[in-house]
């Protein structure tokens, strides 16, 4: 990382250019469990709410799809790394 | 018929074409090469109009966020609030989804806005799109921008994902140049092409 692109022109970059890259790009990299878990939380809400009819009082609900909306509510459990993250594998819609 | 003369002049004495309202004006490109950002000094159009041309990163998953300044260059840190969604279809067809990244999307912050979220590295991966911002000028009103850009992203098997971004810079002031990099490693190669309309 030596240098940036100005109205086309080649442009080497300062120390103090640098330093400011590379601490937003450690700022970047330490809150990629936020970003993650958060993507993670968006498709279990989307995916709950998408069986979300069959939960009506209405409605007697299935023991597998119980089971699965459970699962997806269950999925963030214990999850403290991006390595956990990266690993999660959705329930199967039953 | 030929043509003879141009904008009331002889044609041998044209040393401009002359740009009609309403045109696009290619005002400046770039072409990254392991660069650590990209930047456009503004003019006065009324629009700019930017084309992301196969942007890839040199590191795994970075995105390429956008930033505003005030004082031509030297800070970029425009206060944005935005909004973030998105649709995906994996290669091999096993899941699709319409959803809202509430990750993405910023509430009144100087953080750079990411446009594109998420790109695979592999050497045949990239990301495309467009962005509009409109009248960066104004003295008046907040400066709305809009993109919409595809990429690879980076999963087994990789996903193709259309990303929307909206927003606008919370500033009254002028907005005379803009700041394209990634958020994390160099933009290794693409193109981004800044055009003007009036």
């Amino acid at each position: 990382m030596s240098h940036k692109i100005v109205n086309g022109i080649k442009v080497e970059l300062t120390q103090v250019e640098i330093a400011e890259i590379q601490a937003n790009q450690a700022a970047w990299e330490n809150s990629a469990f936020d970003r993650a878990i958060a993507d993670v939380r968006q498709r279990r809400n989307a995916l709950l709410a998408a069986t979300d009819y069959l939960a009506l009082s209405d409605n007697i609900l299935s023991a597998d799809m119980a089971a699965y909306r459970q699962s997806l509510r269950d999925i963030t459990n214990n999850v403290e790394t991006i390595e956990q993250v990266n690993a999660l594998v959705f329930p199967v819609k039953p | 018929m030929a043509l003879t003369k141009l904008n009331n002049k002889a044609v041998a004495n044209v040393t401009s074409i002359p740009v009609a309202l309403g045109d696009m004006v290619l005002v400046s490109s770039a072409t990254a090469s392991s660069s650590a950002s990209i930047e456009f000094s503004l003019g006065n159009y009324k629009e700019y109009q930017f084309y992301f041309v196969n942007i890839h990163p040199s590191v795994n998953e970075a995105s390429l966020g956008i930033n505003f300044s005030t004082d031509g260059g030297s800070n970029y840190n425009v206060t944005k609030t935005t909004t973030f969604f998105q649709a995906y279809h994996f290669e091999n067809g096993s899941a699709t989804a319409l959803q809202y990244s509430g990750s993405a999307d910023l509430a009144q912050s100087t953080a750079d806005q990411r446009i594109i979220s998420g790109i695979d590295d592999d050497n045949d991966s990239s990301a495309s799109g467009t962005l509009t911002l409109y009248n960066p000028s104004s003295a008046t009103y907040v400066k709305h921008f809009i993109s919409l850009c595809n990429t690879v992203y980076p999963e087994v098997p990789n996903l193709c994902v259309q990303q929307y971004c909206a927003g606008y810079g919370n500033t009254v002031s002028a907005i005379n140049a803009v700041r394209f990099q990634m958020s994390s490693g160099n933009i290794d190669a693409g193109t981004i092409l800044m055009y003007g309309i009036n």
